[in-house]
């Protein structure tokens, strides 16, 4: 029987089964059921920030894509793309509450499953072939969407292989509502139907530098001797390639290191640029993470600040640190730095300013304590035991009395409106 | 260029020169050493990875004056096989040729003018500091520069000449180490360096406690001086931390304790402690301290040896690698350890014999959180 082998009861099956769940047009559909009679009706649909204000589109439904409207687009634009669209803001709880009814859906029919982002989630399957009757994976999957469909009222799609990376390109082949499985040595050939450009981790300027070379497919990324891989992009990063574009890709599906990142990002209703101001939209944004930050108990060693120019160039500039950190004041020490370095390299009007913190630690390892010593014209990544009473203190208080009850001087002027940023769980929507 | 010089002489400048050059430079020439002979009677050698750089002089019978650059691991492998007898050097157009006894070589060089000038630092403004002190200086806070590149100051060593003292200082955030000498009247500078280590080391090497040394800064670099050798060095830009204000004033508990049993008691118990944080537990008391190490997984231990107790009772975490550290530069028989609390600073400090000379030299120690 097709499929027996790679998903069949056999206990010789060695490899992994990996299955990557993503709720097609996540914060569409979401917007819809809270709202059916308005959203819910509308036929063409955007969700994200106003068109006023300035605000991207985070999602929009599949026939408002069809006029070329994209996620991270300016809703300004996207409005000119397709007029008729109804314009909604994020439905930001019922979000996380539909993430949440997913990933427990999850939870009971997966042994491991990974979180990427809120609403994509990565399963590993291998071993519990006999749990599902030794059915073929492709079946598993459609059960699984019809679970996820019943309980949480959400649509999916899955792709599915024995790497995370053949399930990530899969689900692409899968949207929408569709499950797209690759069979157990068909990855290589399902990889060459993709060009590299599609394979995650291959950023913008390494892709320019592989088009140079003339390589703009992974079928003609495969035609290259390795040889010339390892003598244009060094060795590590040729034999990176060539496994990623044979499908091989060890990465386990972890629950443990789901969280990677904390970030928040807002753009502005009009480009800034006085740099007392860009300070205070930094601390307001660092005020978000690091609290975020400390509700999960855990500690940041990377610090990365973005930047959007007004003409649309996006840059940014991360600091990874000895240790962790965790205090509003510590992150914001190293994230100004990173601010000034960026503006100093390009000072133009800014669109939208983020913070992320990275290389996220639980407190449990990092027990060292710092000397505080700052002073001099250097006082980054140091932590002090204040910084961290203080922000615990300022935590504790924002608690109790609402997010507003305390907030530093340097953003007094515009008292609420910390509530309106938009804080991004790891990844943006895929 | 032609000259002869003893073995011995050739030796010893290619091995002090050629410890300063770069091993894994993209420029060639950075792994070559620069020969000079323009006085009588002195050979010069040079050597510099654009950092530190060293210059030698040593005694040898010039026949031609010249210069030539050529590779210094090579010539140094050379020299430490040849007999006993005088080598005579002479250069061909960009090679250089030896000759000793019946060996015979012939190694390509490079133009002398290819090769990077040493910083040209004036020692008429500079000061002189002995030998000795510079070298205890060195030796006794160098250690505990920070290795991370997040704080560039940090990675160097601050050396500080105000108030008729010598002072360094040292610290990675998680110790500190601080030393000061009088300087005597004869200093009247002041002045704030950072100086990266890789330099102290150079000094370390190639200064003797004996020697008179000129220092001088010009712009950026920073010069030693003796009669023989030069050491420059790129300092590191920047202000040094404030780090007075994080050495406490207000520690009120102290333990006297024999350093050598501590130290050992220490490396018992750490033993058992976890790979990564190394951490013990010191629970000072009524005349004892308790040392106690508990890892999941591993296992646990404990000890505890006698000490001279002032104040309330206790309980403190350290990296035991940190404290071991500190114990083995302070180097007295009996050590001071001070203490505030369990997330404060410790001090660590000599005690001397009422007679001996003391110096004037304190560590700083910062715990690691007990949470559990």
């Amino acid at each position: 029987m097709p499929g027996a082998a790679f998903h069949g009861p056999t206990p010789m099956n060695r490899h992994r089964s990996i299955l990557l769940v993503d709720c097609d047009t996540f914060f569409v559909q979401v917007a819809r059921l809270e709202d059916p009679q308005g959203a819910g009706r509308a036929p063409l649909l955007m969700v994200g920030g106003s068109a006023e204000g300035r605000g991207v589109v985070t999602s929009a439904d599949y026939r408002v894509r069809e006029h070329g409207v994209r996620s991270g687009m300016p809703m300004a634009r996207a409005v000119e793309l397709c007029p008729e669209a109804m314009v909604v803001p994020v439905p930001r709880d019922a979000c996380l509450r539909r993430s949440r009814a997913v990933r427990a859906v999850l939870d009971r029919v997966a042994p491991v499953v990974q979180a990427a982002s809120i609403d994509e989630f990565y399963l590993d399957l291998t071993g519990t072939e006999r749990l599902f009757e030794g059915a073929p994976l492709e079946a598993t999957a459609h059960r699984i969407r019809e679970r996820i469909l019943d309980e949480a009222e959400i649509t999916v799609s899955i792709g599915g292989g024995t790497t995370r990376l053949v399930a990530k390109l899969a689900v692409e082949r899968a949207k929408p509502a569709g499950a797209h499985i690759v069979a157990p040595g068909q990855e290589e050939a399902f990889l060459r139907s993709h060009p590299v450009g599609a394979i995650p981790g291959i950023g913008p300027v390494f892709l320019e530098k592989l088009a140079e070379r003339g390589i703009r497919s992974v079928e003609e990324l495969l035609a290259v001797e390795p040889e010339w891989l390892a003598r244009w992009f060094g060795a590590e990063r040729a034999s990176w390639l060539r496994d990623r574009a044979r499908g091989i890709d060890p990465s386990p599906v972890d629950a443990g290191t789901e969280r990677k990142s904390i970030s928040s990002e807002r753009t502005f209703a009009r480009d800034l640029e006085a740099p007392e101001r860009l300070a205070a939209e930094l601390h307001r944004a660092v005020l978000e993470v690091g609290g975020g930050l400390r509700r999960r108990g855990l500690g940041a060693r990377t610090v990365t600040v973005k930047i959007r120019d007004h003409d649309f160039r996006t840059r940014q500039a991360s600091r990874t640190l000895a240790l962790p950190v965790a205090s509003d004041r510590a992150i914001f020490r190293v994230a100004r730095e990173l601010l000034d370095e960026l503006r100093a390299r390009r000072p133009v009007p800014v669109r939208l300013l983020g913070v992320g913190l990275s290389s996220l630690e639980g407190e449990g390892p990092a027990l060292q304590l710092e000397l505080p010593v700052t002073g001099g014209d250097d006082p980054v990544g140091i932590e002090s035991e204040a910084d961290l009473s203080l922000a615990k203190a300022a935590d504790a208080l924002r608690k109790r009395f609402g997010r507003d009850a305390l907030v530093p001087g340097r953003i007094l002027e515009r008292p609420g409106s910390m509530g309106r940023r938009d804080t991004h769980e790891p990844e943006e929507e895929g | 260029m032609r000259f002869t010089i003893t073995r011995q002489n050739l030796n010893e400048g290619l091995t002090a020169v050629s410890a300063s050059i770069s091993t894994k430079t993209t420029l060639p020439i950075l792994s070559n050493i620069l020969f000079r002979a323009a006085e009588e009677g002195v050979l010069e050698m040079s050597g510099t990875d654009l950092d530190v750089s060293v210059r030698l002089r040593v005694p040898a019978q010039v026949d031609e004056p010249g210069t030539l650059t050529a590779p210094g691991k090579k010539l140094l492998e050379i020299a430490k096989e040849l007999p006993d007898e005088p080598v005579q050097v002479q250069t061909r157009a960009d090679q250089i040729e030896l000759r000793c006894g019946r060996a015979h070589f012939k190694l390509n060089g490079l133009p002398a003018e290819d090769f990077p000038a040493l910083p040209s630092v004036s020692f008429d403004g500079g000061w002189t500091a002995s030998g000795k002190d510079l070298l205890s200086l060195i030796r006794h806070t160098s250690f505990a520069v920070s290795t991370e590149e997040t704080r560039p100051v940090l990675n160097g060593v601050l050396w500080e000449l105000r108030d008729g003292e010598m002072r360094m200082v040292a610290t990675n955030g998680h110790r500190l180490a601080r030393m000061r000498i009088p300087a005597g009247p004869s200093l009247e500078t002041t002045a704030q360096l950072i100086v990266p280590p890789a330099a102290l080391q150079q000094v370390q090497r190639l200064f003797n406690a004996e020697d008179e040394l000129r220092v001088s800064r010009d712009g950026n670099h920073l010069g030693f001086r003796s009669e023989r050798t030069e050491v420059y060095t790129r300092l590191i830009d920047g202000t040094y931390p404030n780090y007075e204000q994080v050495i406490p004033k207000d520690n009120d508990r102290f333990a006297l304790v024999e350093r050598k049993p501590l130290e050992s008691a220490i490396r018992r118990v750490a033993a058992v402690a976890s790979d990564q944080t190394h951490r013990i537990r010191l629970q000072f008391g009524n005349d004892r301290v308790e040392l106690n190490v508990l890892t999941p997984d591993l296992g646990e231990a404990h000890d505890e040896i006698p000490v001279s107790w002032e104040g309330d009772g206790l309980e403190i975490g350290f990296n035991a690698n940190y404290l071991l550290e500190v114990l083995r530069y302070v180097g007295t028989d009996e050590v001071k350890l001070g203490f505030k609390a369990p997330e404060r600073a410790a001090t660590v400090e000599p005690v001397h014999a009422e007679d001996a000379p003391g110096m004037d030299y304190l560590c700083l120690v910062m715990p690691l959180r007990l949470v559990d």
